[in-house]
Order: structure tokens, then C-alpha cells, then sequence
């Protein structure tokens, strides 16, 4: 679970980023997180993977407590998240394979394990035919494709996408919203931040977080109206 | 370990030229300290050869009684450095110039009077053979007036001694300076390694590898320059080595335990200069 309770953030230079915000997102539960830019949406994700610390109020991720956790422990909670950005950021000298293999290398996984898990997790977001593909010889749509498989491989309690789809077509952004509502069936929490309203209609289901200058504006989950 | 060891091994061949430039600079660093090593080692040895000859002679007045230099003997007996006391007379002592330098024996033969001066022949216990020891005995028995002069190894051994601390300290100068190259070469390779790879290290960041997981492969990076510095090192000074002893004379090298000791030194050495550059970048990881 992923828990914000009066959470503030304020920068020495730009003020605050966000404002007194609190939500809940449940386990295998998928949220949208809406917003124009500059809302707080990069800053809320950087509170949920510990990159930054809030001003006030208290983050809590599966075990982790921003106002407890050490620095070395904040590794151990990265391994806990999915996490997928809209530049992909992939290593372009590795293949898709060892871009996902990466991943799991670096948390100490066995040799054999990451044999057996890698390719896996590559058919389960459609590139079982590219594992030996570079990223430059992808579509953006596949690079994502490489990203989510990673943010995949280690197993994390959520997903999460910081604007998956900035860099990608209406078609196949909305290609990796299916990916991510399917991921979500298999039981994984997402957290989809994206500041595109049009892909909301396409997951009518799902709850919506609006941040509009720091402050959450909407939370379907507390609006009965919505 | 598979990615810390590939990545390691990669970086030599990413930057060949910084690479070689850290080795060479340890090579040249272990080296400065191993020639004059050599030089201490070698000095220390004559000088244990020599200590056992350590003595201190005086040479007494002519009119020196029995009775004079009888209370001499018994006195400096008892100092504690003093190992054994042997007296000399005039007579022992111009035999012995004759014994010693037989092609001379003429020059000897026409003596009308022995010019030789009787003297005491003091020989040292072995901890007490340090020039500045042998210099306080011979003060001591130099203030007895029947006492001519006192010699004794003081200008060779101190000049041996000198000579030692100097090629110590001249080893550890020029090779701390070539070790402080190594360590900005080492360094300067790895700032140009973390500049082009930020972004990588960023993504390891983000699916959780410790800053330590990050660090390593540079570590063993620097150890392995470290090594491979010192076995250069020590090809060369086995070849200097070989030319000296060739063109001077019997001289000793370095025992197989202190070579091990300096090849891991290289190792210590290359470590430190990879994780004292890292700190700077891994409060950042």
C-alpha cells in the first residue's frame, strides 16, 4: 500500500509543490493521477519512491515511513516498486533482455533464477520475440514495453508510471494502458500518473486522483459523486 | 559478482589510456619505494655484518701505569654495554702491524723505538652497537687523562647509518608522490566513468541497487590496477636488480613475504584511490 497523510512539500526555491495531501492506494487497487503540469504529480512520485522526503505530513510505503526510513534502506524499497518513466530511460547499449536481466542482477538475484524469470516476464508484455533487440531498433511503444517488464521483473506490490505515455501516440499509449490494466488484473496495484485526460475513458473503472497546484482537487475513492 | 567482475574489466578496456597511465604511476610509485628499499635493506645488512665488529679502542698515554689502566678495565667492566675488554700492549701491538702487514716488514725492522701506543680494545654487547651508544662509551673512557685518544667505527657506521635514513625517506618522498599521481590518475578515471554513465547509475538507483552494488566494480577496478602496478614494479626492479649485481657486487632482494607484502600494497593502494574518488559521487547514489 501506498499511504500519503497530510503531506507537504516545500522547495527552498519553488514554494510549495504540494499542499496537505492524503490518499490510500490499496492493494491491486489502480489510480489515475491527473493533472496539468506543474500540479505535483513528479513531486508525489518522488515521494512515493523516497527520492525526496516531505516538509510535513508522513509517506508510507509497504513498511517504509518517510519520516523512519534510513538512507540504506531506501534501496530495499525501490526493489518493492515498478517503476516506469516516460523517457523509458533504458540502457542503450544492452539488449532487452539484459535490460530486464539488469535489474534483477543488481538486487543479487542468482543466475539461474534471472534466466528463468527474465524471459518470462518479457512474453507477459509481448516482447517474447525481441529479447535480443537493442532499444534503438524499437518502437516507443516496444521501449516502454522493455521499461514495464522491468519494473516487472522484481516482483514489485505496485506499478509505478510516472507518464508512460508522454512520449507515445494516442494508438499506442493506449496499447500500454491495456499492458497496465492487465498487469493490474494479475493483482498489482498501478499508480498511472499521466496528464492526459483522454486515456481516463479507457479505464472507466479505475479511481482518479486530480492534483491541480498541490492540492488534490478529486479523489473518486472519497466522491461518492463521482 | 558476475556484474561487479564484468564491469570491473570493461572499464579497462573503456579508457586504455587512463588505465595504463594509473598502473604505470603505481609501477613508478612501488618501484621509487622498492629501489631504495633495496638500498636500506642492503645497507642494514652490511651494517649487521660490521656491529659485530663494533669496538672501541683507546689508546693510552705512554706513561700509563699498570695500576692506571688496570682501574680502567675494571671500571668500564662493569658498564653495561661493555661485552669483553682486552688490553693491548705496545709490544702486542707492533707484532701484530707486523703479522698483518708482512710485505711492509722492513719498514718495522729498522725501528729503534716501538711507535705504537699501548690500548684497550673494548668490544660491544650486541644491543648496545647503535652509533650514538658507541659514541657514549667512548665519551665515558675518553675523560680517564691517561686516555691518548678513543676511535671508533663512529664516521662509517653513521655515515651508513645516514645513508639509510636518507634512502627511506627519499623512498617514501618520491614514491608518495608518485603514489599521489597514481591516486589523482585513478581518480580522474573514474570522475570521466561516473560523468558518462549517470545516467545508468541513475537507473540502477531507481531499481534499487545500494550505492555499495554501484561502487564495487570500481573498487575492484582500482585493486586490480593496484597489482598489476606492483608486478610491473617489481619486473623492473628485479631488472635493476640484475644490473647492479652484475656490475657491483653481492647484494640481497627482497624476500618472497615482503614481495607479497608490496603486491598487495599496490592492491591497498589502488583500492583507496577508487573508494577515496567514489565518496564524493556515492552520497549522490
Amino acid at each position: 500500500m501506498v499511504l500519503f497523510e497530510n503531506v507537504s512539500k516545500e522547495y527552498a526555491k519553488t514554494g510549495f509543490a504540494l499542499r496537505d495531501v492524503s490518499f490510500h492506494i490499496q492493494r491491486g487497487e489502480f489510480a489515475f493521477v491527473i493533472g496539468p503540469s506543474g500540479a505535483g504529480k513528479t513531486t508525489l512520485v518522488k515521494l512515493v519512491t523516497m527520492e525526496e522526503r516531505p516538509t510535513r505530513g508522513t509517506v508510507r510505503v509497504s513498511g517504509f515511513s518517510s519520516d523512519r526510513v534510513r538512507r540504506r534502506d531506501i534501496p530495499m524499497l525501490r526493489r518493492r516498486l515498478g517503476i516506469v518513466f516516460q523517457d523509458f530511460r533504458l540502457l542503450r547499449n544492452r539488449t532487452t533482455y539484459e535490460n530486464v536481466a539488469f535489474t534483477m542482477e543488481v538486487t543479487g538475484a542468482h543466475p539461474e533464477e534471472i534466466d528463468k524469470t527474465v524471459p518470462r516476464t518479457l512474453a507477459s508484455v509481448g516482447l517474447g520475440g525481441k529479447a535480443d533487440h537493442l532499444p534503438a531498433e524499437l518502437s516507443g511503444g516496444e521501449q516502454q514495453r522493455v521499461a514495464i517488464a522491468r519494473a516487472l521483473v522484481n516482483d514489485p506490490f505496485v506499478l509505478l508510471a510516472d507518464e508512460p505515455t508522454g512520449n507515445l501516440d494516442p494508438r499506442v499509449s493506449l496499447d500500454i494502458l491495456r499492458l497496465c490494466k492487465e498487469i493490474n488484473l494479475r493483482g498489482m496495484a498501478v499508480l498511472f500518473v499521466t496528464h492526459d485526460p483522454a486515456l481516463l475513458e479507457h479505464h472507466p473503472g479505475a479511481r482518479i486522483l486530480e492534483l491541480d497546484d498541490g492540492v488534490i482537487v478529486r479523489d473518486t475513492a472519497s466522491d461518492p459523486a463521482a | 559478482m558476475r556484474y561487479t567482475a564484468r564491469e570491473a574489466f570493461f572499464a579497462f578496456r573503456r579508457s586504455p589510456l587512463l588505465t595504463g597511465l594509473s598502473i604505470v604511476t603505481i609501477a613508478f610509485a612501488l618501484y621509487t619505494l622498492g629501489v631504495f628499499g633495496l638500498v636500506w635493506l642492503n645497507i642494514e645488512r652490511v651494517l649487521e655484518g660490521a656491529e659485530e665488529r663494533v669496538e672501541v679502542v683507546a689508546y693510552l698515554r705512554d706513561d700509563t701505569t699498570a695500576e692506571e689502566s688496570g682501574a680502567l678495565m675494571r671500571e668500564a667492566a662493569v658498564y653495561p654495554e661493555v661485552d669483553s675488554i682486552r688490553y693491548v700492549s705496545r709490544e702486542d701491538a707492533l707484532a701484530r702491524v707486523r703479522a698483518e702487514f708482512q710485505e711492509y716488514e722492513e719498514l718495522y725492522e729498522d725501528l729503534d723505538t716501538n711507535p705504537l701506543p699501548a690500548s684497550l680494545e673494548i668490544a660491544l654487547e650486541p644491543g648496545y652497537r647503535r652509533s650514538d651508544q658507541v659514541e657514549e662509551v667512548a665519551a665515558r673512557i675518553s675523560r680517564f687523562p691517561f686516555v691518548e685518544e678513543v676511535r671508533y667505527g663512529e664516521e662509517w657506521v653513521r655515515k651508513l647509518n645516514f645513508l639509510q635514513d636518507m634512502s627511506l625517506f627519499l623512498g617514501l618522498v618520491v614514491g608518495g608522490i608518485f603514489a599521489f599521481v597514481a591516486f589523482v590518475a585513478i581518480g580522474a578515471t573514474i570522475n570521466l566513468v561516473v560523468l558518462a554513465r549517470e545516467d545508468e547509475f541513475a537507473i540502477m538507483k531507481m531499481v534499487g541497487a545500494t550505492p555499495g552494488f554501484i561502487a564495487r566494480p570500481f573498487v575492484l577496478e582500482g585493486f586490480a590496477k593496484g597489482v598489476i602496478g606492483a608486478l610491473v614494479a617489481l619486473a623492473l626492479l628485479s631488472a635493476t636488480f640484475a644490473v647492479l649485481e652484475r656490475r657491483v657486487l653481492t647484494l640481497e632482494f627482497y624476500s618472497p613475504t615482503e614481495i607479497a607484502i608490496g603486491v598487495a600494497l599496490g592492491g591497498v593502494l589502488g583500492s583507496l584511490a577508487s573508494i577515496l574518488s567514489l565518496r564524493r559521487h556515492i552520497s549522490r547514489w
